[in-house]
């Protein structure tokens, strides 16, 4: 056998094994090496700080849980959130974060290193992220071989749509969901594979650790049922499908159920129904079979198939039934929004106002998963030649994953390890085709075809009837590439002929191949670089901005006025901001607030959106009422930075109206032409507005009493700046971000952020939506 | 007739003592005349909207005239009158406590400009500005109607009726034509499946499904379809402006160059290597090459387009 | 089945029961016959704890998920315990020797009750 280039004969084959195992070991480490250390540009460029919004919360969950203990913290009431209500921390959060990071600390300092808590949770995400690597490694390994495992561990180490929600201070659930996610997913196949109910087992307990860890678990308990269904309805039913799949779901729906937020919901909420249908037929699927191999009389077989029929029918409609009683609930809001995606809009603005809850436009695919995005359909269609049971589960996760992640921008990171996945299996199928050393046979005759060729260019005639007569003499390979491609995909092929004729022929055809991967795998590199570094590693407390000549400033407004509020007002000051900034108030001022990110109570939070949209007078004796000591006002018109409260104030009145239809309606705010202007223009609601007077308040004065310019907005303020009769300005940050109001008591700090223009466009499409702009909706009518 | 109708009650009103009839009972006659809904022209308007009505009025400001070219307004009407027929059902004592009325911009662009529109269609609802109507709260100013759920009756009917007396009687008519249609396209997928199953059962037409269903939501079509962006920008303008945006057609060219890249990687994957002749295959290899080379550097420029800043190009 | 059987065809019903009866009678080793009847009394243990449930009360409704889920888990782990040491089904767990199937039995039984004690409250 002829090979391209030269290969050494003299090794054992026990040899090579070590060695390709001690490299498969190396390289997994350095990529694990390689996940952690591009999630540290966060830490490097601003500090090791907790990052966002949610990150805080679980921050101070996780102190108190460090601090006071596992029984504690599981009974900890934080009056001070959602002022005066109060929540019960301990039945209202996914527990599986803190605990993670609670044991870390106790073995840490178990072991005598005296490692800060907070610095566990900076650096959880980036650590789990190594896990990741590791767990898609073993789930690709399953579905083709241990190169394409280690291909798909780089992608997943590296790829940004991962590293979005995981640099080190995004201390927040998907941190180490995703780890639980795919190796879930791995137990799962390799549990169906061997049909064993040790790993159906483990699938389960990791199950139960990602219920206790991130409300996505819902991804898992549809995934796994309907890849079960699918299996059945192509008749692939096996006792290893039994097995696998009941086993994982006795244990692990029971598992869910320690989980307090969750609760019943698995045997009575609609989103956990499909998986106990699917429990349900296969056990009657499991028990016909087993009753056909004992008796094949033809008769009975009818009789069976049709109660097995019957059964299902029955299911189905008592489901229908139970669900209509109202002994089941029907979907919840923020899944049925991924069904129905008018929905949300319509009945729960409060879904909608989060900009991870919008849709995700191309170039928000693209940026995270680059030229994965491509090759991953290339990869779903490998799955298909082979289609083994497991390639079924990608090719499913490939479907659902895609359509979700296109309805929500924050699903991009469930579709993520699949694109890995599929797009490590079509690469390395490439790789493994263009570095195979064999050289295949040609034919003769067309090797004799191909040299005329070359000797005599003047004579191709000829050679082409004899190309011509070979074609019609072999048949398929040269009716063209579609031909060529049923016969590759159907696999029938050429084997049988006794020589190799399938392959590459020549070192330079390899060459160019596997230099045109190379090149992109460094291109992918260069630019999953870039994206961690310039977009995803900003904490949105700190920011930062160049400046001219290229340095970079930092704007720290939040902080500054988190540490007024802590400094200069006393422990039980409340203090009233959008939901957005309760829980960083929360964390770093330590004091009451009305609402924040968990927002279970809509009437509350559209209290403060009415309070926000009412006019001063409307607005005073919500805020006595509450016992608002202080008012949060964010803005960002001096510096530019368009994540500010102005912004987001359309979503405090669409909130607030769906409350109060009567008091707030959303026309009202805009100018007659159905514009959103803050300027001379901006309608007489909108500039009686507290929210926007609080934001323009002596805005004026910054500009030497000229009209100043809202550099967010691109307009100019009107002369004859708002005035203030019941709150008064208390504090304002350094660029203006953040203000304080009192009212006459209060405070309001003008927070002013500014991020750099191009930054700006990823750092801000993280939190709750800012330039949601629905009015185009009316055409002009053109006189 | 009803043209006559129409101009002579229109003169009438012109001659408001000539008859005794109230303000109330010429507009309920007008009505009568429209089916339900008022055609206003200024005049009309501002008896309709006088600031002694007892009445409350739900106006929608439309351009209907083909010269105006407004899409929306025509989609708008139908929705209108199907509101204001079911209102006009009520019994009659309830049914002339509020009217329906609509005033085409070129019946009346006095009204148009005194109220300072530039879009239609509009829908404002006026309240009742005396008597026992007269609402609470002292809020006489007219209330707009908030398209963003669509031009759809249900909605329009569901808002209006917070400030009619009554609850308006609006049911969707039953679409007999679609359920006709999906049952019809049930059967015939029923006996199609016999002849198809093959077809069904063929696992490569199940794999062209997944990619182009893949291909398409990675587009971002979902975003289009949420978002109701238009298909482009008009005057060629197909690249819609900014980072998280973007046009119906750009879902189209770049699931096509997805799609491309794809095919190309599954060609060199694929099929090259079953090629016997050397020369062929090296050939094919140099042009699925070159394809990925220059349809990749496409797509990084066109990636460029939509992020300002990104740092890096190929070729192109 | 019962309810859509005309006479004639429960005739023919009660003929297949019978055939299907003697059929597993001859045809089961003894171990598995053990495990079947195992199975059994699971199954009556789920029907009564469900019949409860249904007819006197579902309260403390974890306590009777708890027993339920342990009956139904217990019943699953068992028969995949069954199909795994089934000598028919020897092709399908080419990876799982009767005695590693046992192993698995025993842990996954562990796992479950642990969940069960916990859930009982």
């Amino acid at each position: 056998m002829s090979t391209a280039y030269p290969i050494p004969s003299d090794i054992s084959p026990a040899t090579v094994k070590n060695t390709a195992s001690l490299l498969r070991i190396v390289a997994l480490s350095l990529i694990s090496g390689a996940a952690i250390a591009s999630r540290l540009f966060a830490v490097i460029n601003f500090e090791s700080i907790i990052h966002e919004f949610d990150p805080w919360f679980n921050y101070r969950a996780t102190r108190v849980l460090a601090a006071k203990g596992f029984y504690e913290f599981w009974n900890w009431f934080d009056p001070t959130a959602w002022y005066p209500l109060g929540r019960v921390v301990g039945g209202t959060v996914y527990p599986g974060l803190m605990v993670t990071s609670g044991v870390i600390y106790n073995i840490l300092h178990f072991l005598n290193l005296p490692v800060d808590i907070r610095n566990v949770c900076v650096l959880l995400a980036p650590g789990f992220s190594a896990l990741t690597a590791w767990a898609t490694y073993m789930f690709t390994k399953e579905m083709k071989d241990e190169s394409a495992g280690l291909l798909a561990a780089a992608f997943i180490g590296i790829v940004p749509g991962y590293i979005s929600r995981s640099v080190a201070g995004s201390y927040d659930n998907e941190a180490i969901a995703i780890f639980l996610l795919m190796f879930t997913f791995y137990c799962w196949i390799k549990a169906l594979k061997q049909g064993s109910a040790l790993f159906g087992t483990i699938a389960a307990v990791f199950y139960f650790y990602m219920v206790a860890a991130w409300g996505g678990y819902v991804f898992i308990t549809n995934m796994i049922p309907l890849h079960a269904l699918v299996l059945v309805l192509m008749g692939r039913f096996s006792d290893r499908l039994y097995v696998a799949y009941s086993s994982w779901y006795a244990i692990g729906t029971l598992a869910s159920m320690q989980v307090p937020f969750v609760g019943f919901q698995p045997v009575s909420t609609s989103e956990h129904m499909g998986a106990l249908g699917v429990f349900g037929l296969l056990q009657i699927v499991a028990f016909a079979q087993l009753v056909r191999t004992h008796v094949s009389s033809q008769q009975f077989q009818k009789l069976l198939f049709g109660s097995v029929v019957a059964i299902g029918v029955l299911g189905f409609f008592s489901f229908i039934f139970l669900t209509y009683k109202g002994k089941i609930a029907p979907w919840t809001g923020r899944f049925y929004s991924l069904w129905d995606t008018g929905y949300a809009k319509k009945y729960i603005p409060i879904i909608a106002s989060v900009s991870e809850h919008q849709p995700t436009a191309w170039p928000s695919f693209f940026m995270d998963l680059q030229f994965l995005i491509f090759l991953f359909p290339a990869g779903v269609v490998l799955c298909f030649r082979e289609l083994r049971d497991e390639h079924l589960f990608v090719i499913i996760y490939a479907v659902m994953a895609s359509y979700f992640a296109g309805v929500m921008v924050r699903l991009m990171l469930t579709l993520t390890p699949v694109v890995c996945v599929a797009s490590a299996v079509a690469l390395s199928t490439l790789l493994d085709t263009y570095i195979d050393p064999t050289e295949p046979v040609a034919d003769d005759d067309t090797r004799s075809e191909a040299d005329s060729t070359v000797t005599s260019n003047g004579s191709s005639a000829p050679s082409k009837k004899a190309k011509k007569a070979a074609a019609a003499a072999v048949s398929a390979p040269s009716k063209g590439p579609l031909s060529d491609l049923v016969a590759a995909a159907t696999g029938s092929a050429h084997a049988g002929t006794g020589n190799i004729t399938t392959g590459i022929f020549g070192l330079d055809s390899r060459g160019v191949v596997v230099l045109n991967v190379v090149f992109m795998l460094m291109f992918f590199v260069f630019h999953c670089t870039w994206v961690t570094s310039n977009a995803y590693s900003s904490p949105s407390v700190v920011l930062a901005s160049t400046n001219p000549d290229g340095s970079q400033h930092i704007i720290d407004d939040f902080r500054e006025a988190y540490y007024w509020l802590r400094q200069n007002t006393p422990q039980d000051a409340v203090v009233m901001s959008w939901w957005d900034y309760g829980y960083q108030i929360a964390g770093m001022a330590d004091r009451p607030t009305l609402v924040d990110n968990n927002t279970w109570n809509n009437t509350h939070i559209a209290t403060v959106g009415k309070a926000m949209s009412s006019s001063e007078e409307v607005a005073y004796p919500i805020l006595r009422k509450h016992d608002v000591d202080y008012v949060l006002v964010i803005f960002g018109g001096l510096i530019g930075y368009s994540g500010d409260d102005i912004n987001k104030f359309l979503w405090m009145v669409r909130i607030a109206q769906g409350v109060w239809p009567e008091e707030i309606q959303e026309p009202n705010y805009f100018t007659s032409q159905g514009e959103y202007r803050i300027d001379d223009r901006a309608s007489q609601t909108m500039k009686d507005s507290l929210m926007y007077k609080m934001s323009y308040y002596r805005f004026n004065e910054l500009f030497g009493g000229n009209p100043g310019t809202d550099r967010v907005r691109q307009q100019q303020v009107p002369k004859e700046g708002p005035t203030l009769d019941y709150l008064d300005e208390a504090f304002t940050s350094e660029n203006w971000i953040v203000s304080l109001f009192p009212s006459l008591s209060y405070l309001a700090p003008h927070h002013f952020f500014r991020s750099t223009s191009d930054a700006s466009n990823c750092i801000c499409s993280r939190n709750s939506d800012s330039d949601f702009v629905s009015m185009s909706l009316l055409v002009l009518p053109r006189w | 007739m009803k043209f006559l109708l129409f101009a002579s009650l229109c003169s009438l009103l012109a001659l408001p003592s000539s008859f005794a009839a109230t303000p109330q009972e010429q507009l309920a006659l007008l009505a009568a005349a429209g089916n339900g809904v008022i055609k206003l022209n200024t005049e009309t308007y501002d008896l309709l909207t006088s600031p002694k009505r007892t009445w409350s009025a739900s106006i929608q400001l439309t351009a209907l005239d083909p010269r105006r070219r407004c899409g929306p307004c025509k989609e708008f009407n139908p929705a209108w009158h199907a509101v204001a027929r079911a209102w006009h059902n009520v019994p009659a004592a309830t049914k002339n406590e509020h009217f329906f009325a609509m005033l085409d911009f070129d019946e009346g662009p006095t009204v148009f400009q005194k109220l300072g529109i530039a879009s239609a269609p509009i829908v404002f609802n006026y309240p009742a500005a005396d008597g026992p109507r007269k609402p609470k709260n002292g809020n006489l100013s007219p209330v707009k109607y908030d398209f963003s759920e669509g031009f759809d009756a249900t909605p329009l009917a569901s808002f209006l009726s917070k400030y009619t007396p009554i609850d308006i009687p609006y049911k969707d008519p039953i679409d007999w034509m679609r359920w006709i249609t999906i049952s019809i396209a049930a059967l015939g997928a029923a006996l199609l499946l016999r002849f198809i199953s093959p077809i069904v059962q063929n696992k490569w037409s199940w794999a062209v499904v997944t990619v182009i269903t893949s291909l398409v939501m990675t587009s971002g079509y979902m975003f289009t379809r949420i978002r109701n962006v238009p298909f482009n920008g008009g005057n060629g303008n197909w690249i819609a402006a900014g980072y998280q945006n973007q046009f119906g057609q750009e879902v189209q060219v770049v699931s096509f160059i997805y799609g491309l890249l794809s095919f190309a990687f599954l060609m060199l994957i694929l099929v090259v290597p079953l090629q016997s002749s050397p020369q062929r295959q090296r050939l094919q290899v140099y042009l699925w090459t070159g394809v990925i080379m220059i349809i990749y550097s496409v797509l990084i420029s066109l990636f460029r387009v939509k992020n300002r800043g990104y740092p890096f190009k190929l070729f192109l | 089945m019962a309810p859509k059987s005309t006479p004639a065809s429960s005739e023919t019903a009660f003929n297949a029961f019978n055939t299907l009866w003697k059929a597993y009678r001859d045809g089961t080793s003894d171990r598995l016959k053990f495990i079947d009847s195992f199975l059994f009394f699971l199954m009556l243990s789920g029907i009564v704890q469900f019949a409860y449930c249904i007819l006197v009360s579902n309260f403390p409704y974890n306590a009777f998920l708890a027993g339920f889920s342990s009956t139904v888990g217990q019943f699953v782990l068992a028969a995949s315990l069954r199909s795994q040491v089934n000598p028919d089904n020897k092709d399908e767990f080419k990876d799982v020797s009767p005695e590693r199937a046992f192993a698995d039995f025993a842990l996954g039984s562990i796992v479950l009750h642990f969940f069960v004690y916990n859930f009982l409250g």
